[in-house]
């Protein structure tokens, strides 16, 4: 059985449908890449299944249960682990009291003492346990975005909603942040991640949901969907998708 | 961030821990022995006894004061600094729980003893906390602390026009005589109790959770922060706090009113309190209203001089806002020397 299957999703914004009639399946211990160009419905998405918006329709379930209508801190319990797009650290905190956060609540629900315990070991599993006394504040844009990722991790998520933690990294840092969510896999966790980076797609994700205005566009391997004509009319315009049609045919 | 040296302010250098240990442990032992040397010294006792008078009357009562303002304050830190809610209508849950204490022990009403009566009395302002709690704490910053102001001044409006209540004259609970020393203590035991929780709070997941929503709320969520729950645990907390101090204050006082119980300088001083002397921290707050207290006392009932306070209080919030953002513990206590460098780093620092 799946682990988490939306059915059917609705969202609408005013008169704006951000997402229309979205259906698809994640597996336990896969890596599922979103894609689709900006205003797609992505982090919507994300914002549906972490409980910070409430659906119009449909339905989303993790682990055979319902979770769509709860709030994001039963959510989060459950074991849905999800990062910002635009990182949310805790600034007044050290690095070691953020990823505490994290252990004290969610799925981990650790006693402090052990929370900090467990901090110590998320930190360790991100490369920043070099850092953990550091204030967030003196960090730099790809190490809050690893502080994000272990904050999420600590709450011991069976699945990880990734929002675009490649983004605005060098590669180098993109290379390095490739073998975290490597490691972070590895370790036992499902990952979602919305990525706008290919090179990020196609070495990580075993499977690629593509959304367009709201609707799920085409599903497949990388391989496949990268290319789909549709996504390459969707990404790059009718005319282009056109042009590739003829150069290839 | 250019021009402060030693990196980040979260790992602060021995010597500013030292001075601040130092400035709070010379100021509590001042307030300890004052209330220590208190019985032996009170002006009938040292009369019969044929000692010099080292604590009268009316310095009992500013002693009694300043702990009234630490609960006051510390309850407030729990809302206002540990939360990030910028509650400005806290007086509310006092004189709830001031008039709550006058019903219980008038001998025309309730008629319970005065323990009892100061014990239940803060049931009343946590109820309110969390029935007005619940849809006030879905208001975020000034849309908050308006929506608390004004439920504060309603409240108080509704129960001066409520006759069993006493209206505008208000209620009188029984004259406890000689009991200058005994309410000194009953209030310094529910400062003791308000800082204590706060110093439970902090080293829970409570407060973790806490802070973790002043911080950003959302990330708070998703992590798991029950967020409603724990915003309404606070209110209600910092509600019972106040609400006892409140209690406490009118039997000592016996007589309360809508002024008294309402009093906007009282709202206004706990949260300049807290703020001056550090909000989010443990002893900001207790520090904060021991010297304003003392401050107000030194410059009140001298006729004109009062009106000068007020503007002086005024200017003071103003300028620990600009300069000294993090309060004065963090003044004392920070990762630097006391000088004109820190103030002109932390405004760097924290404008934007």
């Amino acid at each position: 059985m799946a682990l988490l299957s939306l059915v059917h999703v609705d969202k609408r914004f005013g008169g704006v449908n951000a997402l229309t009639d979205v259906g698809f399946q994640v597996e336990q211990d896969e890596i599922l890449g979103l894609i689709g160009p900006n205003g797609a419905g992505k982090t919507t998405l994300l914002n549906c299944i972490s409980g910070v918006f409430p659906l119009d329709g449909g339905s989303i379930h993790f682990a055979g249960q319902r979770i769509s209508g709860l709030p994001p801190h039963r959510i989060a319990r459950l074991g849905i682990g999800r990062t910002f797009q635009v990182v949310k650290p805790f600034l007044s905190m050290t690095v070691r009291e953020n990823a505490a956060v994290g252990a004290l609540f969610g799925a981990s629900n650790l006693q402090p003492r052990l929370a900090f315990q467990a901090a110590e070991e998320v930190l360790e599993l991100v490369g920043m346990a070099a850092k953990s006394g550091h204030a967030v504040g003196s960090l730099t844009i790809p190490d809050r975005k690893r502080l994000e990722v272990a904050r999420a991790l600590a709450t011991k998520p069976r699945l990880l909603l990734l929002d675009e933690v490649m983004a605005g990294l060098n590669a180098v840092e993109v290379e390095e942040a490739l073998d975290m969510v490597r490691t972070v896999h590895r370790s036992g966790v499902t990952i979602v991640l919305i990525e706008h980076v290919m090179k990020v797609v196609v070495g990580l994700c075993q499977r690629v949901v593509v959304l367009n205005f709201g609707q799920p566009l085409a599903a497949g391997t990388p391989e496949e969907v990268l290319r789909d004509e549709r996504v390459i009319e969707a990404y790059l315009g009718e005319k282009y998708a056109a042009r590739v049609r003829r150069a290839g045919g | 961030m250019p021009g402060s040296p030693g990196g980040s302010f979260s790992t602060r250098p021995d010597a500013g821990g030292r001075r601040l240990r130092r400035v709070l442990l010379a100021v509590f032992a001042v307030a300890v022995l004052l209330v220590l040397i208190a019985p032996l010294s009170t002006t009938d006792q040292a009369d019969s006894l044929g000692l010099p008078v080292l604590v009268d009357k009316s310095q009992i009562r500013i002693l009694t004061t300043i702990a009234m303002f630490v609960v006051m304050a510390t309850a407030w830190n729990l809302v206002g600094g540990l939360t990030g809610y910028g509650a400005f209508g806290n007086v509310a849950f006092f004189g709830l729980g001031a008039y709550a204490c006058a019903v219980l022990v008038d001998p025309h009403k309730l008629h319970l003893p005065m323990l009892a009566g100061i014990a239940l009395a803060p049931i009343v302002p946590i109820a309110f906390a969390v029935l007005v709690g619940l849809p006030l704490l879905r208001l975020r910053s000034h849309y908050f602390s308006i929506a608390t102001l004004g439920t504060a001044v309603a409240v108080g409006e509704v129960v001066k026009n409520v006759e069993y209540l006493g209206g505008a004259n208000g209620l009188f609970p029984p004259i406890v005589r000689r009991g200058d020393l005994l309410f000194l203590y009953l209030m310094v035991a529910v400062a003791a109790i308000a800082v204590g929780s706060v110093y439970l709070v902090l080293r829970s997941r409570f407060g973790y959770g806490l802070i973790a929503i002043r911080e950003n709320e959302d990330a708070a969520a998703v992590l798991g922060v029950n967020t409603t729950l724990y915003k309404v645990a606070a209110f209600a907390l910092a509600a019972g706090l106040t609400g006892l101090a409140g209690a406490v204050f009118a039997v000592w006082n016996s007589f309360i009113n809508q002024e008294l119980g309402f009093s906007l300088d009282f709202n206004i001083q706990m949260i300049l309190m807290a703020v001056v002397g550090g909000a989010g921290t443990l002893f900001g707050p207790v520090l904060g209203a021991i010297l304003l207290e003392l401050l107000l006392q030194a410059l009140a009932g001298q006729g004109t001089v009062a009106v000068y306070a007020q503007i002086g209080l005024g200017l003071l919030l103003a300028v620990t806002v600009i300069f000294v953002p993090r309060g004065l513990v963090d003044f004392f206590g920070g990762s630097s020397r006391l000088s004109l460098g820190y103030l002109r780093r932390t405004l760097r620092e924290t404008s934007v």
